[in-house]
């Protein structure tokens, strides 16, 4: 492809939240507003943020600890936040009324995903060693997708926590997750049949973030992990596409274009990337941010924008062309 | 109908009146005669009108028109009719009927060229006779005139712009055109105004195959084929879109996808040729599809938990390579079935040599005559026959022809006719390197790599270059890396013979293995390729296997070793007996390292005999025998691999011999080694590595014995990590050497790490361990001191050095202090000086989770530091829940389950906490049971007092004296090393009402407090603060007084200590009307306010009142004052507003009163906040009446 992506800031919010913004997403437009942007932080505060201009639309505080997690539901109307103590808010994103709030029996909460329907939510379950699956209608537990433990001479050695869940992903036909460990493995599952599939290896660090290519058929999954390299999956065939280098320190997030084309990065090293698959290299580092960069988010539905959050307390958004 | 007809019949009898009385009308005859015109019977009446008309209006278009219809259908005289319409035209060129009729005419008779002159002479004269434009574009596309056509489209569209046929038209001429995003829309435009637009359809697809945008094209294929379901066309493109990205997949990497694809496009390919299986093309696609599929489809490892045994891996190997075959095969029969159609197609010839090519790489049967052409060659002579000119063939002649002159030659008339061929040049230069013609080599591949620099192979040259020395290994290492990366995306020729892929891919895993990047992902994933496309090469899976182990994979690395075995014995030609050896001392590595030491031990015996066992293979040998416990046969081993020490080179012998070494101090113990050590020639410790080894054993020696060793080889220590890390060792050391049974040397530790950290202030495993060794020593105010040492830095918290890292140390510091120093101080008066923050500790910790989320130590250093802020915020209720969520959430780690003393004592203190928690919120039998679960841990003693003690508490809240009392004697049994405990006892105990023989405590605090120097007095002010409230509690003020006094005297900072001290003396004052009490109380009240960093309240109230009482009114008044701005706003009592009445009335007679702040308001107005604050107390109402 002659064309090629490039990043442009747009704007930038400094000191967005009290403390580190920890987490990031979009939520989709609805009839009646814009996308927003949705940031969480250590600050304990969950805030909406009005694109372009970045205004902040609300504050929504009631987590103890630190905010890891939001997640937006597709229809744009409800989101999820999580904090450090493994409690899921869920919340209406116009009102901000509280419509459940999700105590799973001790497992924690790291990253989570609506599926493309938004019959479900998934919850990458930490130390569960598993995908928690909440049905969005009842808010019940529905299912539990355990990570198979490798059957090594000395089954209980630790192994479990080496399975420990940090990341969440589903396919776009919605009948895969990806889940990563921080062991470095990815698991694949058949969500109708509540299946585990198989691993895919390649990564020897946690794996941070999922996200799948949002081609129908996407099959190609990215990932990033605190060796400091981004993968490429093809997650059915249980193969490595390709690597990608370049990053100094953990990938901390990853996130692909709504058109597939382009892959942000945010990293410990403090930048974020901006990776072109088809060289295996970054097309553009950006070095606006001055701690490390905890979330990348493209905004869906097109309009090319890209919004990061970083320990230092701001949020910026790029332009993406 | 009738009605209608009735009507008009009406219309043309109202039309005929009209027309008697006016018959010079021209628009009532030609009114008359379209009425006429309906009728169809009287059409000849109607013409005879409309004659009329245009007789009297020579004007009139319409009749014209009419006419012209009139000539054409009813009386058939054509020439008549044109003229009509022309004469229609000329009057007004937007008339679409007239136009359309006479261009029907004229195209009957063939007028081609009259018709274009007239669409083109009415869409001059009017830019609306879209008619015309529309016209003119279809016949400006059916002559292949596309520009002429587009403009003319385009101006129809505006008249038309629901038309599908325009739009498809419009599209047609712009994809001739080369235009093809415009090409793209205008289909898309099409589609969408009519979905069953196959043209469209197909003709978009296409395009999008062109454009390389395969998924798309599959779409509007697939699109095409629900339409019309054998449709050739759509079949073909489907076909060949599933090839191209299959082809983009196997660029990319991704084999089994692109295998899964091929099978698609092979269904479709079959699908088109059963419906028309004489089409050459059709064969040459499935051939295509066949051929990539046999270059594409990987080995697929059986699913997980199947281990391979010889047998099954040949099977499966074997079964690879059968498909891989049979789809080769398979092409080479389509290829010729497509020659047979179209024996003129040159390029057929190369695709059937380049098929046989890869039939016998599979077949591997070298049975044909070296002498005779082999089929490859032939046929591309075949090809070349037809078509000498075409440069390509010449470069797949040289590929696949065995004989390097004619290589040689081939590429070199390749280039002739092209000289810009890069993969010629870079063909020739790998020709040159083989041939040894190093110069000539680079300078082909640099020719190669101007002309186009995303070619692999001279990359690849580049990176064999290597070997001669030119380069460093990083060096060929990155240009082999890009050679690997960079060559699947550059196949644009076929003859890039893919079983050449794992080349590549090997060559670069081996310079990852000399230049230690085997655990980078990009080898992983090259390596995983190789495997997928080189089964049956035994190296593709050593080197996987070595992939793994630096991955420290270890069990997936045995699994590859073993394969790789099993790829030896199955390989057909003779191995090395080297790469036999390497294989299995990596297995017996791998297998050693996951811990199974009987497998690494039988594969090392297996060597042996087939004396194979180097050092590296001694080493292993000795290890796993020392692992199972066989010492004996471990030290032999031992002594074998000593005796080769000698003849090893020297970067080896420094490895043994640390290994020497440290063997030696496992099996039998430092005395032992030390001697053994002292017999080991002395230069063969001029290393550094080996210097930590021998430092940490003479660590262990009280002796000294290897001290002269030590201070020898001290002298090869080089960079400034290896200088800290022994400074980090010698003060460990210190510790060891200079501690007593019970305490370590803390003080000789910290001595020594001061003054190495003088010298590296930026060393953080220094200051960790600085930080670490300040807070373990007990020293009263070193936690504070630790934080600080220790810098807390994201960046460097993800390597963890040393014991304890920095964040651990901080938070560790945070929860040691007794004031967290709350920023709001609304919950309490922290006294301590050091103004620590803990919630920066807090939000640390809370980082550190977020980042290593399983890092139990930071949820367990996260939960106590938490209890510690709800302890001083009274226990909110939110604080509570989020701690006993945090609880059972560390409790369910696995962590917690090892009975390693630090899971146990981590467990106990979560349990205490959990139920502390429990207590403050009143849930007595919830508290009970956790501080139970606490107490069965199996602790020390001294550890094991607090949870009785919580017992004894819990007991005691519920009001059961009788349990409490038991579990206070078990706490005294127990014992405890922590004064803190004991004191808290002394605490209980008075609730009993016996008094047990007190001096117990007394005793205990000897002992415990021996070897802390430091910390003595002020473990005894605390203790008689303890006893002080005790007494005053049992309302004994004297000796609540004696007792309290003394800590006065010993110490000068704790500002409670004064406050108690005060208050008690005050009381005194009061009771026993002691003035001498009284100034006492003075003296520490003064003290207890200038001490503490923070106004408390209350200090300077009582100073107020005991100053008032002996009269010094100024005092008096000045102490209320700043009582008033010792209080939070938000916080200040009923009691504090009556005062300030007080000292409002006393100075409202005075002048310059309003500057103070009592005077902001008048008496009545604090007497009345007062009584609004605090309404019960009658004194307030008393006063009330008094001001009003």
């Amino acid at each position: 492809m002659a064309k090629s992506m490039k990043l442009a800031g747009l704007k930038s919010v400094e000191n967005a939240h009290d403390e580190s913004v920890w987490t990031a997403t979009w939520v989709p437009a609805t009839n009646s507003r814009p996308p927003l942007l949705l940031t969480g932080s250590l600050d304990e505060t969950v805030k909406l943020w009005r694109p372009d201009e970045l205004e902040l639309v609300r504050t929504n505080t009631g987590h103890c600890l630190g905010v890891v997690s939001v997640a937006a539901h597709p229809s744009g109307v409800i989101a999820a936040s999580a904090s450090l103590d493994s409690l899921v808010r869920v919340f209406d994103v116009d009102t901000n009324a509280t419509i459940a709030t999700l105590e799973a029996p001790p497992s924690e909460v790291w990253q989570m995903q609506f599926d493309p329907e938004g019959t479900t939510l998934a919850v990458a379950g930490g130390g569960s060693a598993s995908i928690k699956l909440w049905d969005t209608a009842t808010w019940r537990l529905v299912s539990t997708l355990s990570v198979p433990r490798p059957e090594g001479p000395k089954p209980s050695d630790k192994s479990s926590s080496k399975k420990f869940v940090l990341s969440v992903a589903w396919s776009p036909d919605g009948r895969r997750l990806a889940c990563g460990s921080i062991d470095g493995t990815i698991s694949i599952f058949d969500v109708p049949r509540a299946k585990f599939l198989h691993h895919l290896e390649g990564h020897y660090m946690p794996v941070r973030s999922l996200v799948f290519s949002p081609e129908p058929d996407g099959r190609k999954l990215y990932s990033a992990s605190d060796d400091g390299h981004v993968h490429v999956y093809d997650a059915e065939g249980k193969a490595i596409i390709g690597a990608m280098s370049g990053h100094s320190s953990w990938v901390l997030s990853v996130d692909v274009s709504p058109d597939g084309e382009a892959i942000a990065t945010g990293s410990s090293d403090k930048t974020v990337r901006l990776w072109d698959f088809k060289m295996r290299a970054a097309i553009q580092t950006m070095s606006n941010h001055t701690d490390q960069v905890w979330a990348v988010a493209f905004r869906p539905g097109g309009g090319g924008r890209l919004a990061s959050v970083s320990d230092d307390k701001s949020i910026s958004l790029y332009h993406c062309s | 109908m009738e009605t209608t007809g009735e009507l008009e019949g009406e219309e043309r009898r109202r039309l005929e009146e009209l027309l008697e009385s006016n018959p010079d009308d021209s628009s009532l005859h030609f009114q008359l005669g379209v009425c006429l015109w309906e009728t169809q019977t009287e059409k000849e009446k109607a013409a005879e009108h409309w004659v009329i008309s245009v007789k009297q209006n020579p004007k009139n278009a319409a009749a014209f028109t009419y006419l012209g219809h009139y000539y054409a259908t009813v009386s058939v005289d054509i020439p008549r009719a044109i003229k009509c319409y022309q004469r229609a035209l000329s009057l007004n060129p937007d008339d679409s009927d007239s136009g359309e009729a006479l261009c029907d005419l004229l195209d009957s008779q063939g007028k081609e060229t009259l018709e274009v002159a007239i669409c083109k002479d009415a869409s001059h004269n009017s830019p609306r006779a879209f008619w015309a434009f529309r016209r003119l574009g279809f016949l400006q596309v059916h002559q292949k005139k596309w520009s002429e056509a587009v403009q003319s489209l385009q101006q129809a569209i505006r008249g038309y712009p629901t038309s599908p046929d325009l739009w498809e038209a419009l599209g047609l001429a712009y994809h001739r055109l080369g235009m093809f995003t415009a090409a793209i829309k205008s289909y898309s435009r099409a589609i969408e105004l009519e979905d069953t637009r196959v043209f469209a359809l197909i003709e978009c697809g296409n395009i999008f195959l062109m454009l390389g945008s395969f998924r798309k094209g599959i779409e509007q294929f697939q699109q095409a084929l629900k339409i019309s379901l054998q449709n050739m066309s759509a079949l073909y493109g489907l076909a060949s879109g599933l090839l191209g990205m299959a082809k983009e997949c196997r660029n990319s990497g991704a084999f089994r996808w692109a295998a899964s694809l091929l099978e698609d496009a092979r269904k479709v390919a079959e699908a088109s040729i059963k419906s028309a299986g004489n089409s050459s093309c059709t064969w040459k696609l499935h051939g295509d599809i066949l051929l990539t599929y046999a270059q594409v489809f990987p080995w697929t490892e059986e699913s997980q938990g199947l281990e391979y045994n010889a047998e099954t891996f040949k099977n499966s190997v074997y079964s690879w390579k059968n498909t891989c075959g049979l789809a080769a095969i398979s092409a080479r029969n389509s290829y010729q079935r497509a020659l047979h159609l179209a024996p003129w197609q040159a390029n057929i010839y190369i695709d059937i040599a380049i098929s046989s090519n890869l039939i016998s790489s599979f077949n591997q049967d070298n049975t044909l005559d070296k002498c005779t052409w082999k089929l490859p060659e032939k046929l591309t002579l075949g090809a070349l026959a037809l078509e000498g000119e075409n440069s390509e063939f010449w470069v797949a002649l040289s590929c696949l022809s065995e004989c390097n002159a004619l290589k040689q030659h081939s590429l070199i008339r390749g280039l002739q006719l092209d000289v810009s061929l890069a993969y010629a040049w870079a063909y020739l230069g790998k020709l040159y390197r083989e041939e040894n013609e190093k110069k000539l080599a680079r300078q082909a591949f640099d020719c190669a790599r101007g002309i186009d620099p995303s070619l692999a192979l001279p990359w690849a040259g580049m990176s064999a270059d290597a070997h001669t020395g030119d380069s460093t290994p990083d060096d060929a290492f990155e240009s082999c890396l890009r050679a690997v990366e960079i060559f699947p995306v550059s196949v644009d020729i076929t003859f890039y013979a893919l079983p050449k892929l794992a080349e590549f891919q090997i060559g670069l895993a081996k310079l990852a293995l000399l230049s230690g990047n085997l655990s980078s992902s990009q080898v992983f994933g090259a390596i995983q390729q190789a495997v997928q496309r080189a089964p049956h090469y035994h190296e593709s899976h050593n080197l996987y296997g070595l992939v793994h182990e630096a991955r420290m994979q270890f069990q997936a690395a045995i699994a590859s070793y073993r394969l790789a075995r099993y790829a030896i014995n199955i390989s057909l030609g003779t191995v090395l007996k080297s790469h036999l050896k390497d294989i299995s001392t990596n297995l017996a590595r791998s297998l050693s390292k996951a811990g199974n030491a009987i497998g690494a031990v039988q594969e090392c015996e297996d060597l042996k005999k087939e004396g194979m066992l180097d050092a590296e293979g001694l080493q292993i040998y000795a290890f796993s025998l020392w692992q199972l416990g066989e010492n004996d046969l471990a030290l032999s081993v031992t002594r074998a691999l000593a005796a080769s020490v000698s003849t090893m080179d020297r970067i080896s012998a420094a490895v043994s011999v640390s290994f020497i070494c440290r063997l030696l101090y496992y099996i039998s113990g430092p005395d032992l080694a030390i001697g053994s050590i002292l017999k080991i020639p002395k230069e063969l410790f001029h290393s550094s590595k080996i210097s930590f080894i021998v430092s940490a054993i003479n660590a262990l020696d009280q002796n000294n014995r290897l001290e002269s060793i030590i201070s020898s080889s001290r002298y090869f220590l080089a960079s400034q990590e290896e200088i800290t890390g022994m400074h980090y060792l010698i003060a460990l050391s210190k510790l060891i050497k200079h501690g007593t049974k019970h305490h370590l040397g803390f003080q000789n530790g910290v001595n020594h790490l001061r003054k190495a950290l003088h010298m590296y202030p930026n060393s953080i495993l220094i200051r960790n361990l600085l930080g670490y060794i300040l807070l373990c020593s007990e020293v009263w105010g070193n936690s504070h001191v630790s934080s600080r040492c220790s810098i807390v830095d994201d960046s460097d918290s993800k390597n963890k050095e040393g014991l304890k890292s920095a964040w651990e140390i901080s938070s560790a510091g945070a929860v040691a202090c007794h004031a967290i120093g709350n920023s709001e101080p609304r919950f309490s008066f922290p006294t301590c000086s050091c103004q620590c923050t803990s919630s920066g500790a807090m939000q640390e910790l809370q980082k550190c989770l977020r980042r290593e989320p399983w890092n139990h130590n930071a949820r367990y250093l996260l939960i106590l530091n938490l209890l510690q802020k709800a302890r001083e915020e009274r226990f909110p209720v939110n604080i509570c829940i989020v701690l006993e969520r945090l609880i059972s959430v560390a409790l369910s780690n696995e962590f917690y389950s090892g009975k390693e003393a630090i899971c146990q004592y981590q467990k106990f203190q979560i349990y205490l906490c959990a139920s502390e928690i429990l207590l403050q919120r009143g849930n007595i039998m919830g508290c009970i049971d956790q501080a139970k679960n606490a107490s069965v841990l199996s602790l020390p003693d001294s550890f094991q007092f607090f949870g009785h003690l919580l017992l004894c508490r819990a007991y005691a809240a519920e009001g059961n004296l009788k349990f409490s009392k038991e579990e206070y004697e078990r706490c005294l049994e127990l014992k405890t090393d922590f004064l803190v405990g004991w004191l808290c006892l002394k605490l209980m105990e008075s609730q009993y009402e016996e008094q047990p023989a007190s001096n117990i405590f007394e005793l205990a605090f000897k002992e415990g407090s021996e070897g802390r120097n430091n910390s003595w007095n002020m473990w005894m002010a605390v203790y008689s603060l303890g006893m002080g409230l005790i007494c005053l509690w049992n309302q004994d003020f004297l000796s609540a007084e004696e007792f309290l006094e003394q800590p006065c005297s010993l110490t000068s900072a704790e500002s409670c200590i004064f406050l108690c001290h005060g208050v008690t003396s005050m009381e005194i004052a009061r009771r026993y009307h002691d003035s001498q009490f009284l100034s006492s109380a003075i003296r520490s009240l003064s003290k207890a306010h200038i001490t503490s960093s923070v106004p408390i309240p209350i200090v300077s109230a009582l100073l107020a009142q005991a100053e008032g009482s002996i009269g010094s009114r100024k005092k008096w008044e000045r102490n209320l004052r700043l009582e008033w701005f010792s209080w939070p706003p938000e916080m200040r009592p009923a009691e504090l507003f009556f005062q300030m009445h007080l000292l409002a009335r006393q100075i409202a007679s005075e002048s310059d009163s309003s500057s103070r702040v009592e005077g902001c308001q008048s008496p009545l107005q604090w007497v009345l906040r007062a009584i609004h604050t605090n309404p019960s107390d009658l004194r307030y109402w008393k006063v009330l009446p008094k001001l009003l």
